[in-house]
């Protein structure tokens, strides 16, 4: 086993042995913060996708973070109210299960991913970065001033919703539902990084106009990179919404694209397991740092600032080393 | 002469006031080698990017093997056979030389959009990529990242990816650029074995090389072709001489 993927296990053995020990201990808070460390792991290994692997930097995530997070409140509202979501041209009717809100927050994610990519691959560098923010605060002006669903104050809809044969209120059972769709996604990415298409991605990274040269298109390699990573956010985004039975229009702004990608530059660009060390990291400094200060970020932003210009390669690469990618 | 298989017919393209390529009509038959020499700002990369497709004329046509290309991007030109390499070492820096070479097996194979079995595993890539870094001496270096090679090796490295385009042409921008004279010497084999593969237009500064491999060669000036001739007939021309040869030789 390399060191790195020594790390990698042993940073997935501290999520759930935090998990498993609170549980152990009766510190129901601590699982929750847990969950949420998973959940924003999650959206981190969505982001690094594009971010790490392909090199674009897209500060527009919370744009399928919060779709992710809205399409499941929206069912959700509408399951307890009665009243379907739409008519036409078909039906869809509300719903409180998992299984059925996941793939609909996946593809509303995974269509918004295609559509602002579609567009906005079509720019490179800082102009990337400002039509993704562009596009994601579109989203988020549309869910502040729309009314049906709270508007500026957000959507409650107060009942967790529920997975077949676990209790999703035990926080516990919860929490072992967001761990697992995390080592699914990590797999995932895994896998993706690795295969023919990974390999034209990390290509293009790295030089584009090479990739052109041997007969890929990188247009169509990052687009469908994107959409994926769009998808992966909306997963998180719906776990989240899940997690505090509660979306708003901050799920969507650009506070939380920043966020989501301080857990990738954190923990390692382009590194597997990087926003789940970055995730982690982020979790446990905003509860020890936290209760010293309010204005914990401030010291989050001065790590941010030593690990962005002494260690490139975030958490990950300081204790793995560097790597070939 | 046998058709063409690549056929450039009164090019011409303009950056405002400055005329880059001037009316420039060219062929590259199989089997040859076709140098285009000129000073510096003659215009030599401005055409080498109108083929490759990375450039697009003001008025013109390319032909590829008989077809109009005109409309088609440079990766659609790449996956028709027509390969080119760069003035300055382009290779993938964080990939080892396997990687290269395999990235390059894929995209002339077209199948990029598959995303379970690991590149490295997949014997469709590996093996014709081995084969290719075989045949340039490269076959110790596979597992070394690019960015570790020295110049000489990024060249040869380059050769590499450009074969396993399995190339109708190739298009080489200044392959000996920055090269020692052994390495010149070494790279000059291996291009002259090269254009058994498919003809070689060859755009480069060192006369030695060009002068030991070149079928015929062009003298671009100002954008505009002056001459186009076997290497005597080059050598011989007063024209020639006088806007170029004279003060390099």
């Amino acid at each position: 086993m390399t060191r790195e993927a020594a790390l990698n296990a042993a940073l997935f053995v501290a999520l759930i042995g935090t998990a498993l020990v609170a549980q152990a201990l009766g510190e129901g808070f601590i699982i929750t913060l847990a969950t949420k460390a998973a959940i924003f792991a999650l959206a981190g290994v969505g982001l690094n996708l594009v971010l790490g692997y392909g090199g674009l930097v897209s500060f527009g995530h919370a744009a399928f973070f919060g779709l992710g997070g809205y399409a499941t409140g929206i069912l959700a509202s509408h399951a307890m109210s009665g009243v379907p979501v739409a008519t036409l041209p078909f039906t869809l009717n509300g719903s409180t299960e998992m299984l059925a809100i996941w793939p609909l927050a996946i593809a509303a994610s995974g269509l918004a991913a295609l559509a602002i990519g579609a567009l906005s691959l079509r720019t490179s560098g800082v102009y990337f970065i400002m039509v993704t923010l562009a596009f994601a605060q579109m989203i988020y002006y549309l869910a502040i001033s729309w009314p049906a669903y709270g508007g500026e104050d957000g959507l409650s809809f107060y009942v967790r919703n529920t997975f077949p044969g676990l209790n999703t209120f035990d926080p516990i059972q919860f929490f072992a539902i967001c761990a697992g769709l995390l080592a699914a996604a990590l797999g995932l990415v895994a896998v993706l990084t690795r295969s023919r298409f990974g390999l034209a991605l990390r290509a293009a990274r790295q030089n584009e106009s090479r990739v052109v040269a041997v007969g890929i298109r990188p247009y169509s390699i990052r687009l469908l990179a994107f959409m994926l990573s769009g998808m992966i956010v909306g997963l998180a985004g719906s776990l989240y919404a899940d997690l505090n039975r509660f979306v708003s229009p901050a799920m969507l702004s650009w506070h939380m694209s920043g966020e989501i990608m301080v857990f990738v530059i954190l923990g390692g660009v382009g590194r597997l397991f990087g926003p789940v060390a970055g995730a982690l990291a982020y979790i446990a400094l905003e509860h020890l740092l936290g209760g010293v200060s309010d204005y914990w970020q401030a010291l989050l932003g001065l790590l941010l600032l030593a690990i962005v210009i002494y260690a490139p390669g975030g958490l990950i690469g300081l204790i793995a080393g560097r790597r070939h990618v | 002469m046998s058709e063409p298989i690549l056929d450039l017919h009164n090019l011409r393209k303009t950056f405002g006031a400055l005329t880059a390529t001037d009316d420039v009509s060219l062929t590259l038959h199989p089997g040859e080698i076709h140098a285009l020499i000129g000073p510096n700002g003659a215009g030599k990369s401005t055409l080498i990017k109108l083929i490759s497709g990375e450039l697009r004329p003001d008025s013109g046509t390319i032909r590829f093997e008989g077809q109009a290309i005109d409309r088609l991007g440079p990766a659609a030109r790449a996956r028709l056979g027509l390969a080119r390499s760069f003035q300055v070492s382009a290779v993938i820096p964080g990939f080892t030389v396997l990687e290269n070479v395999m990235l390059a097996v894929q995209g002339a194979s077209g199948a990029s959009f598959r995303f379970l079995r690991p590149a490295l595993r997949d014997r469709a890539l590996t093996e014709p990529a081995q084969f290719h870094i075989a045949h340039v001496g490269m076959g110790t270096r596979a597992h070394m990242p690019a960015a570790d090679l020295s110049h000489g090796e990024r060249r040869r490295l380059e050769i590499a990816m450009a074969l396993a385009l399995r190339p109708r042409a190739f298009l080489l921008d200044e392959p000996m650029a920055g090269m020692g004279t052994e390495g010149a010497r070494d790279l000059t084999a291996i291009l002259s074995e090269l254009r058994t593969e498919a003809p070689i237009l060859l755009v480069e500064h060192d006369m030695d090389a060009v002068f030991a491999l070149a079928d015929r060669i062009s003298v671009l000036v100002y954008g505009r072709i002056i001459a186009t001739g076997t290497v005597a007939e080059i050598r011989a021309s007063e024209a020639v001489r006088a806007a170029y040869l004279g003060d390099a030789a």
